[in-house]
């Protein structure tokens, strides 16, 4: 971190607020970098926490383009016709798997997207409602591109979770530190390595990580209170659970 | 139908008549070699390398049986085909350290504590098993099953079960184990306790079967010879800190004598039907210890009997509806590792989740005469948690079950009382009182750490055959 201070060193970590900058490092430098410092894109949803109470309303955010000939009002309206056909089987699936609190569909452009905010382990979440409404699954999911391969999911889902793991959002953590230390667990096979903390190149990581995961939620969702699980709330609410 | 002779033993038999186990933890040295080995390992005739021990015994008991798990990097060092490899399970893939922190295996049971050989994962290629009667016997199939050319033995483990006919079935902390198991249609061993709880489909413990979630198949790795008949194992290194929870139970026990519902838990005069010559303290020991476990230590399930054990109650045959639903603590460990048709939030996961499980302890029994010497020797269990899928079985016990309490709201955000990685600044427990609220206990420590463990691969007869045969 010697040139930290020096004008070159400054002159780069300052270039992305330049406006000739943006479009010229946009077409031309940001290619060029990406090529010398090739990132992978960092998967999806949140990292199980080591807090048991960390692991409870945890956000999933899956955009799902749809495929080429879906991409279109007709395709657009397939695909709300699929969820509005499956609403009583939702609810039926939020019932018995019961760890869901908020699940919403919502069409951006030509993607599909699905939020929710779910208790425990990602996959065991995802497992569950395959087996409990595994076709509402299905008929989304085969309109939009790379799904075929995936359905029905009640035989593949070992590919399906894994699937809906990878458009999942990547949640870009708030503190600068944890996300230079998940680009680091992406690179070595540790569990831990040493973290490079050299701030000064957060914004060029930055820049490259969103060139690789071009849609990303921003943190892992905020909360107005400590995170509850379906069945607490219930409980406490009386509504049986 | 399905052929007990294609199975590997350890799956569906508990050998329990064999109390010394031996673990080889090995390292492909030559694949060619190595294919050689696995190729005699089921004919018996090369070179003396100990037979696999199959499910179906015949007539004639084996003196020792030897079975064998793969992980991931030694599928691939056997040179097992990049298509085959792509069809393995990711939890799998990626190995047991990559999933450290749903199993709870932080602080000091984080894999970079592990030592060796479990300090370099990825050069654990297979591990063999050798059950025996002696010690000498296992020594002897040890040097026949080490080829050196073949694999090269990163390090042993070894268990023993405690000595006596009654002591056998019991672990450190003293309770009696190896009880519950799943029943499986068509599996005479299965069936040594009897319960009321719906049969496991072969599925729960065996690739290319139905499993118990209606519709639901697991992806089998192709070949058919290759994936069908196996199953997968958590082999686990499991320290028991057996003088931390006496100090616990003790620590517990004096919280209560002073608890102005004490008469509840432990009516006057009932101490002496709790064991022989106890005192009131010692008799609250034993009650604490129940509700931990689920079980008195004897094995009398507190679903059946909570107020004293009783040797004449079923072990097996309860479930936690009605009466059996508030004797025994939501939290207790057996609760949360098998809910039976107890309410749970994740409805449809009551029976799905289940494992075959085979321990064995190691290290020499605790003598609670010596408490607390500085220099306790290491003890725990070597436990093996079987299933077709890692994720939806073991991992999802461990993970939403045994250290978030997901399945009751009653439970949520406290560990296994037992096995769970807790840390006493936070923990709680609550004993269950018949009158209303329960009693709380705070400050359990962590009694049991990780030191060690592989994720591997159960490989059927034919798959062993298979992969003897590759040529790549
Ligand atoms: C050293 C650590 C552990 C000890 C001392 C221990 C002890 C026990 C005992 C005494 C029982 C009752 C005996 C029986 O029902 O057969 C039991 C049952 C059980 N344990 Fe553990 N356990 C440990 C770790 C684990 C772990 C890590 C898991 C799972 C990930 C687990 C899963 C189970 C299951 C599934 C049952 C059977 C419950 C039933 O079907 O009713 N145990 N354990």
């Amino acid at each position: 971190m010697a040139n930290d201070e020096s004008w070159f060193g400054k002159f780069v970590n300052e270039l992305h607020e330049k406006p000739w900058f943006k479009c010229a490092g946009a077409w031309t430098l940001v290619p060029i970098w990406a090529r010398l410092t090739p990132v992978k894109p960092l998967p999806g949803g949140v990292r199980p926490s080591i807090q048991p109470g960390d692991n409870l309303q945890s956000m999933m955010n899956l955009i799902m383009p749809l495929k080429t000939e879906n991409r279109s009002p007709i395709g657009r309206a397939a695909a709300a016709l699929a969820i509005a056909k499956n609403r009583d089987q939702i609810f039926a699936g939020l019932d018995n798997v019961g760890t869901v609190h908020f699940a919403r569909f919502v069409i951006v452009n030509d993607n599909i997207c699905m939020f929710s905010v779910y208790d425990g382990d990602f996959t065991n979440y995802i497992r569950d409602f395959i087996a409990t409404i595994g076709s509402a699954f299905n008929d989304v999911v085969k309109l939009v591109e790379g799904g075929d391969a995936v359905t029905p999911c009640e035989e593949n889902v070992e590919a399906f979770i894994q699937w809906i793991h990878e458009h999942d959002l990547y949640q870009v953590p708030d503190t600068p530190t944890d996300f230079l230390r998940d680009q680091e667990y992406l690179e070595g096979d540790k569990a831990v390595s040493p973290v490079n903390d050299d701030l000064t190149l957060l914004p060029r990581k930055l820049v490259l990580q969103l060139r690789a995961n071009k849609n990303v939620s921003l943190g892992s969702g905020y909360r107005a209170y400590p995170g509850y699980s379906v069945a607490q709330v219930r409980k406490q609410l009386q509504l049986g659970w | 139908m399905f052929d007990l002779a294609d199975v590997q033993g350890n799956i569906l038999r508990g050998y329990t008549g064999k109390p010394h186990v031996r673990y080889l933890i090995l390292e492909v040295a030559d694949a060619m070699a190595a294919r050689r080995w696995l190729a005699a390992s089921i004919s018996g005739r090369y070179h003396g390398v100990p037979q696999i021990t199959t499910g179906d015994w015949g007539t004639a008991k084996p003196e020792t049986c030897f079975n064998i798990g793969l992980t991931y990097e030694g599928l691939r060092a056997l040179g097992t085909p990049s298509s085959s490899l792509a069809m393995l399970p990711n939890e799998f893939i990626a190995g047991m350290t990559a999933s450290a922190a749903k199993l709870g295996d932080v602080g000091h049971s984080a894999p970079e504590k592990w030592p060796a050989p479990f300090n370099e994962p990825k050069r654990i290629h297979l591990i063999a098993t050798i059950y025996a009667d002696k010690v000498e016997q296992l020594e002897q199939i040890q040097q026949r099953a080490l080829d050196r050319n073949a694999l090269t033995l990163l390090g042993t483990r070894e268990g023993c079960t405690f000595p006596g006919e009654k002591e056998r079935d019991f672990v450190h902390f003293g309770y009696r184990d190896n009880i519950s198991q799943p029943r499986f249609e068509g599996v005479p061993d299965s069936q040594r306790h009897p319960d009321r709880q719906p049969k496991a489909p072969l599925g729960t413990v065996l690739l290319g079967h139905p499993t118990n979630l209606e519709g639901l198949t697991w992806r089998v790795p192709q070949p058919a010879e290759l994936g069908h008949n196996g199953t997968f194992n958590a082999f686990r290194v499991l320290k028991q800190d057996v003088a931390g929870f006496e100090k616990y139970l003790d620590q517990a026990a004096s919280f209560l004598l002073q608890h102005p519902r004490v008469e509840e838990l432990l009516p006057p005069g009932n101490e002496e039907k709790i064991g022989k010559g106890l005192s009131r303290c010692e008799a609250l020991r034993e009650i604490v210890a129940a509700n931990l476990c689920g079980r008195w230590r004897d094995g009398t399930p507190l679903a059946l009997s909570a107020e004293i054990p009783d040797p004449k109650m079923d072990l097996t045959d309860f479930d936690y509806v009605g009466v059996g639903d508030s004797r025994c603590p939501h939290g207790a460990h057996i609760r949360r590792c098998n809910p039976r048709g107890g309410q749970i939030v994740q409805r449809i996961a009551n029976n799905s989740r289940r494992l075959v499980r085979r321990g064995v302890p190691y290290g020499p029994p605790y003598d609670p005469a010596k408490p607390f010497e500085r220099d306790e020797p290491e003890r725990g269990l070597l436990g093996n948690f079987i299933g077709a899928s890692l994720g939806a079985q073991f991992e999802a016990m461990s993970c939403d079950w045994l250290n978030l309490g997901l399945q009751d709201p009653r439970i949520t955000g406290s560990n296994d009382p037992i096995s769970g990685a807790n840390d006493p600044r936070t923990s709680w427990f609550d004993l269950p009182l018949t009158s209303g609220d329960p009693i709380r206990l705070h400050g359990l420590p962590e009694f049991v750490s990780t030191r060690g463990g592989a994720y591997t691969f159960l490989p059927s007869i034919s798959a062993i055959r298979y992969l003897g045969s590759l040529t790549t």
